[in-house]
């Protein structure tokens, strides 16, 4: 169980509903960090930008001091301010030119405060009145024509932690959005790769045992649903019609072979009538021969047929293929001897597959009966029974003039016959059934070049239990 | 295959296939009843005292199969063969496990038809219990699985021996090459060469080179005999 889930988790993270998914919180991350980076940045310059105005009124009024009435009346207006205690987190501090403090509510001139004038961050050497330890505090300095300095400047925890609570805040929503739509679109994809996954299993089903299968609905109505629904549809209409095609070649079979049998009758009647001369009875011969010829490949395209329509599945047993291999040596074993080909069996003892013995038996013995037919006379045909990775693999090969590469594909079509054999017995239709055959059990045929000659592999899949 | 034990039921709806089938049945010496449909087959089955009774798949009223049913639920225990246009194995095995006999696809030959109800109707007879069969100067052993002709040993293959066994116990019957198939190999498909021919060709060789006269003879267009001259 815990298989099927890892399996079914496999599914969902290679769907492609999920990688759509995927693409969608991607570009929907870049638009929610862009918008955030944006947020941050414009409040972060509007709140330092109000601290850095406030500074600057300061500043000028202190400034206008300065000019009014000197370093003392600087020294006054910030002595003054300090004692209101309106601005506590104001600092001031005014130096000598050589950094010497005179007033203000710092101890000392900051060590990198080295700039004649400008903005400055530092760190505060000491600790402030309402203020944390050692607070971040952001000035503006000035030099003084006469070389006094002057430092007005204000905390600016409070901001930076704001920024920080803002960064904090936001980093918080875009993990939990991330959380959220991750899990949301696993969840959405495993459900969609649920249903599909229902309606592949119902089509691999139908594929390798028959048209009696339907997709299971989930009772929700929604498009899923509907899509089960028309697929089981269409279904139904397909097995009505292979319904029907069936019952249609039953009745012609039917139909047919009752004049047939007729017409046999009267042939063999006349054949062997006293009246007749010895041409007459050859000639009749000839036509019966030549009709039951007609009927065998009448016989074999309906067992063609029937074959692919999956109808024998029923009669599926685990079956070991060596035996079937050893029956169908044995019974051409004669037929081998008699073109002065040697037919050898080697391989594993026991090579189990499920299937239908009977049908597996006439694909291996045509297989044969090609191998013999159109291998080399005197030659060497090996029939081989082997487990190759679970797989149970039969392969047949004989030293003849082989197929062409290129007509691989071909030689399994009705009918068709290579120029070469065109004028050996057979009509075209064993290498079709062994191809039906192969297809019923969700066999793959190989073939490949045996140098000389053909082999031909079946790859049938691991025995059901 | 002797005495009065000669009748045959045949129940076939097409009258001219029927009519070749009685004809031919009743130059071979079998006296022949025929029945035209499911329903008639079925009062003169359970009248009469039948060696063989061939049925034929589709009849206008009632499957072939429900009349061989039927026929066995009243008791009726005669061989039968099924004669049928649906050729295909599922087919075949569906009316061999209903409780036919034999089978026997449309269209046949009738020396095969002859050959099948002669099959059966020895089936019917008492069948002894011997274990040595002897056919001329042919001792086939059936306890140790070996052949002799005029005391000498034939070396024969397992396979080879059932061949032997089956023309033997079918001495001076036409065995057709599906009987052979069927009963030797117990396989009922078709094989497209002449696999048999050459398996009992070379049986043949075995048994009838070199020797004062021959015993498996080829019948022509239907299979093989084996019978012992005079």
């Amino acid at each position: 169980m815990s298989g099927t889930l890892s399996v079914l988790l496999a599914k969902t993270l290679t769907s492609s509903t999920f990688k759509q998914a995927l693409i969608a919180i991607g570009t929907f991350g870049i638009i929610v960090s862009a918008l955030f980076v944006y947020v941050y940045l414009s409040t972060s310059s509007y709140v330092r930008g109000r601290s850095d105005r406030g500074i600057m009124t300061e500043y000028s009024s202190l400034q206008g001091a300065y000019e009014r009435s000197g370093r003392d009346g600087l020294i006054a207006g910030i002595q003054q301010r300090i004692a209101d205690g309106n601005l506590a987190s104001n600092v001031y501090l005014v130096a000598d030119p050589s950094l010497v403090a005179l007033a203000g509510n710092l101890r000392e001139w900051p060590p990198t405060a080295t700039a004649a004038s400008g903005w400055i961050e530092f760190r505060a050497s000491e600790a402030l009145p309402n203020a944390a330890n050692r607070p971040l505090l952001r000035a503006m300095l000035h030099t003084f024509p006469s070389g006094d300095r002057l430092l007005v400047g204000r905390d600016i925890s409070d901001l930076d932690s704001f920024a920080d609570q803002i960064r904090i805040a936001m980093f918080s929503v875009a993990v939990l959005l991330f959380v959220v739509a991750g899990v949301a679109s696993i969840l959405v994809t495993r459900r969609t790769v649920g249903r599909i996954e229902s309606i592949n299993a119902t089509s691999r089903a139908i594929m390798q045992s028959g048209l009696d299968q339907r997709i299971p609905l989930r009772g929700t109505h929604d498009e899923w649903d509907r899509v089960a629904e028309n697929l089981n549809l269409m279904l139904d209409r397909i097995e009505t019609l292979m319904g029907e095609v069936k019952q249609v070649s039953d009745n012609v079979a039917h139909d047919l072979r009752t004049p047939l049998t007729r017409m046999r009758g009267r042939l063999e009647k006349a054949y062997h009538g006293q009246r007749i001369g010895e041409d007459d009875q050859a000639l009749i011969g000839d036509t019966i021969a030549d009709l039951d010829a007609v009927l065998r490949i009448f016989s074999s395209l309906t067992r063609i047929a029937q074959i692919e329509t999956q109808a024998r599945k029923g009669a599926f047993r685990t079956v070991n293929l060596v035996e079937i291999v050893g029956e169908v040596v044995e019974l051409y074993d004669a037929a081998a001897e008699q073109e002065g080909t040697r037919l050898t069996v080697v391989g594993d003892r026991e090579v189990m597959v499920t299937g239908d013995r009977d049908l597996i038996f006439d694909a291996i013995a045509n297989l044969v009966d090609n191998a013999i037919k159109h291998g080399r006379t005197g030659g060497q045909i090996v029939v081989a029974t082997e487990n190759i990775d679970g797989k149970p693999v039969i392969s047949i090969a004989d030293d003849g003039p082989g197929i062409p590469a290129h007509e691989y594909e071909q030689v399994f079509k009705r009918f068709y016959r290579l120029e070469q054999s065109r004028y050996t017995p057979g009509n075209g239709l064993g290498l079709s059934l062994v191809a039906a055959v192969a297809h019923l059990h969700g066999a793959r045929i190989e073939m490949l070049d045996n140098s000389p000659g053909l082999r031909l592999k079946l790859w049938f899949s691991a025995p059901i239990h | 295959m002797t005495g009065g034990h000669r009748r045959i039921l045949v129940v076939e709806d097409d009258p001219e296939t029927a009519g070749q089938i009685v004809e031919s049945l009743k130059t071979s010496g079998y006296q022949v009843d025929l029945a035209t449909s499911g329903h008639e087959a079925l009062s003169r089955g359970g009248a009469g005292d039948y060696a063989v009774i061939t049925i034929d798949r589709m009849l206008p009223d009632i499957d072939g199969i429900a009349v061989m049913r039927q026929l066995r639920d009243d008791g009726i225990a005669a061989p039968v063969l099924i004669v049928s246009a649906l050729g295909e194995v599922d087919d075949r095995v569906r009316g061999l496990r209903a409780g036919g006999d034999d089978y026997l696809v449309k269209p046949f030959s009738f020396v095969e038809l002859l050959a099948r109800v002669e099959a059966l109707g020895r089936r019917s007879d008492t069948i002894v219990k011997e274990t040595i069969l002897r056919v001329g100067d042919l001792a086939l052993d059936l306890m140790s699985r070996t052949a002799s002709r005029r005391g000498k040993d034939i070396v024969l293959f397992p396979r080879e021996f059932q061949l032997l066994e089956y023309l033997v116990r079918n001495e001076g019957r036409v065995v057709s090459r599906a009987m052979l198939l069927q009963h030797v190999w117990d396989l009922h498909f078709d094989p497209s060469t002449n696999i048999i021919d050459v398996y009992v060709g070379r049986v043949r060789r075995k048994v009838d080179d070199q020797q004062a006269y021959p015993l498996i003879h080829t019948v022509r267009g239907v299979g093989y005999s084996l019978r012992a001259p005079g």
